[in-house]
């Protein structure tokens, strides 16, 4: 069981952290949501370790009261922090374009945000049904839905700023 | 047949199709024109939703991802953990966190808060003893009395050990002698404030009811109640206090500021072993969730094929039912060589490839390890095979191939003749 944990923790760790992190749009706390699911993994080994573990890090996410909180913070923190040029411009525009796809992130339904996340991980449909609880025919409508929206909502944000600026 | 929904239309460009729905699919879309332009729409979409996602990367952070094979590491998952802020004495190329991922359990809140407490007490403890055993040094010294030293100075000491004749027995001789002790000796009457903190014992009784100590009563008993729920430092306490508590009786005769100053010796060691014991307990706590033997990373894992995987840029690994499903047809192959495995890539990192649908990537490694990449992707109506003509990049029936890698362009040649 060590030997697996070990594995399942190196398999899955860094994909687990960038699924968390995209969703939270906090890096930290995608850490110590990951450290959390691991060590309930560490309680009751799972069967399938893959949707297992997504399911438990995204139900982490939703049980938690301060996630709207947190997130709304940070957001703002990425929409609006003027902080020093540290690098080139490329730098600050990559985080302007991020704190965008976080907003438009955050206005997509929870589960088509989930399905996309999974989806940008590597799972299959079965894999993302068997996440989510979704039967394996309606994840195409989750997903067309959340990728239209998405695109839809970066693109109004984007028109945002330049009528802004 | 009806008009293709959305949700169709996304499940057939990621591949998600049986190949009889694919067929049937492309025959309707062949045939109208409405849903020819939704599946337009559908690509771009799909496209740029999953490149926006793809472009949130994670910050770099210390413990996040670690690009080389963790290195062996003998020490304790805890001392890593806890020894990171001296990570600047190790080579700069080797942080601690990048070295082993390591699980931590997430640190209960409420039990560091009670941790806390106890800690806050003991020092209460501590302190109060000294005051107290100066106190009565004080006043013994004024009286002159030193009755009894020898006997009432062993039958306390040893009130606090865990075996019943030494607890029971000195009961009743405590009740008459203790308070003559107390006046005469200052070690004594320190062992024996001291003892009853850790643990309950009839010395905490006889205490309780002197006259001095009744301002103290109280806060004794919340410290019992406290240092009852923690075994192993109270252990550890019992044997400093009695310790210290020895010596000190033999000087009961000595100057007061000497036996001060020992008292407050005897204490700060009491103190300090009290701290290195939490620290150990807090410790096997920590790891006591944990799986003991932990075998080292390189021993469970395959570093090379992790590594030749995100190398290859391949986001899913596929078997060969499903690289035909992609190509309509079995995938092509370098002949006499074993690929690592199949995969899928994104189009876009591939030239030439259309950019919305993904390539299947077969890896190789030549007999020096080094990768190659034959990429196969299957050429739709109306795809410019353009981009289709340089000297490795070629097309085979209705199959576009890029062969690379890290060999030179003369060896991929030589390979590219044997692609079958």
């Amino acid at each position: 069981m060590t030997a697996d944990l070990t594995q399942l923790f190196e398999q899955h760790y860094e994909s687990l952290v960038r699924m968390l992190y995209r969703r939270t749009g906090d890096r930290d706390r995608a850490e110590d949501l990951a450290q959390e699911t691991f060590a309930r993994a560490v309680a009751a080994p799972p069967n399938n370790p893959r949707p297992w573990l997504f399911a438990v890090a995204l139900n982490l996410v939703r049980e938690d009261g301060r996630r709207t909180v947190r997130q709304g913070r940070r957001l703002e923190l990425l929409r609006t922090e003027d902080r020093p040029t540290e690098g080139p411009d490329v730098d600050f525009e990559r985080q302007e374009r991020s704190a965008s796809i976080h907003a438009a992130l955050a206005t997509l339904g929870e589960r088509d945000r989930e399905a996309l996340l999974l989806k940008a991980e590597g799972f299959n449909y079965e894999e993302i049904a068997a996440t989510l609880g979704l039967s394996k025919g309606a994840v195409g409508t989750t997903l067309a839905r959340a990728r239209r929206r998405l695109v839809e909502a970066y693109r109004s944000e984007a028109r945002g700023k330049n009528a802004a600026s | 047949m009806p008009h293709l929904d959305e949700g169709t239309l996304h499940a057939l460009l990621d591949g998600e199709l049986e190949l009889s729905e694919v067929k049937e699919i492309q025959n309707h879309l062949g045939s109208c024109a409405a849903c020819g332009s939704r599946l337009h729409d559908v690509k771009e979409f799909l496209t740029e939703a999953d490149r926006l996602v793809a472009d949130l990367h994670t910050p770099a952070g210390p413990a996040n991802f670690r690009r080389e094979p963790a290195a062996p590491t003998q020490a304790p998952r805890v001392q890593a953990a806890s020894e990171h802020p001296t990570a600047g004495a190790r080579p700069w190329r080797e942080p601690v966190w990048d070295a082993a991922p390591e699980l931590l359990l997430p640190e209960d809140p409420a039990e560091v808060a009670r941790r806390r407490r106890r800690t806050r007490l003991f020092r209460w403890a501590a302190m109060i003893a000294v005051v107290f055993g100066v106190g009565q040094f004080v006043r013994s010294g004024l009286t002159s009395n030193t009755l009894d030293l020898g006997h009432s100075e062993r039958d306390i000491v040893l009130a606090p050990t865990p075996t019943p004749p030494a607890v029971v027995a000195p009961e009743e001789t405590t009740r008459q002698e203790a308070p003559t002790a107390q006046r005469s000796t200052p070690a004594a009457a320190v062992a024996k404030d001291r003892a009853p903190a850790p643990r309950p014992s009839p010395g905490a009784k006889v205490l309780a009811e002197e006259p001095v100590a009744d301002t103290l009563t109280e806060q004794f008993d919340t410290m019992i109640m406290a240092a009852a729920e923690d075994t192993a430092p109270t252990q550890a306490a019992d044997q400093v206090i009695a310790g210290a508590g020895r010596p000190e009786a033999d000087r009961a005769e000595r100057r007061g500021s000497e036996a001060d100053a020992a008292t407050r010796e005897a204490a700060a060691a009491a103190m300090e072993e009290l701290d290195r014991e939490r620290l150990r307990a807090r410790a096997n706590a920590a790891t006591a969730a944990l799986p003991p033997p932990r075998p080292e990373p390189q021993a469970t894992v395959e570093p090379a094929a992790r590594t030749l995987e995100q190398k290859a840029q391949t986001y899913l690994r596929i078997g060969l039912d499903e690289a035909a499903k992609q190509l309509g047809r079995p995938m092509h192959v370098i002949e006499a060589m074993s690929p690592e495995f199949v995969g899928l890539a994104q189009g876009r990192t591939v030239p030439g490839a259309d950019p919305n649908r993904p390539v299947v990537r077969v890896v190789y490694r030549d007999t020096r390890g080094r990768m190659i990449l034959l990429d196969q992707q299957r050429l739709r109506t109306g795809q410019a095979p353009g981009a289709a003509n340089g000297n490795l990049r070629w097309i085979l029936g209705d199959v576009m191939l890029y062969l690379h890698g890290e060999p030179g362009n003369d060896v991929l040649r030589n390979l590219q003749r044997r692609v079958r």
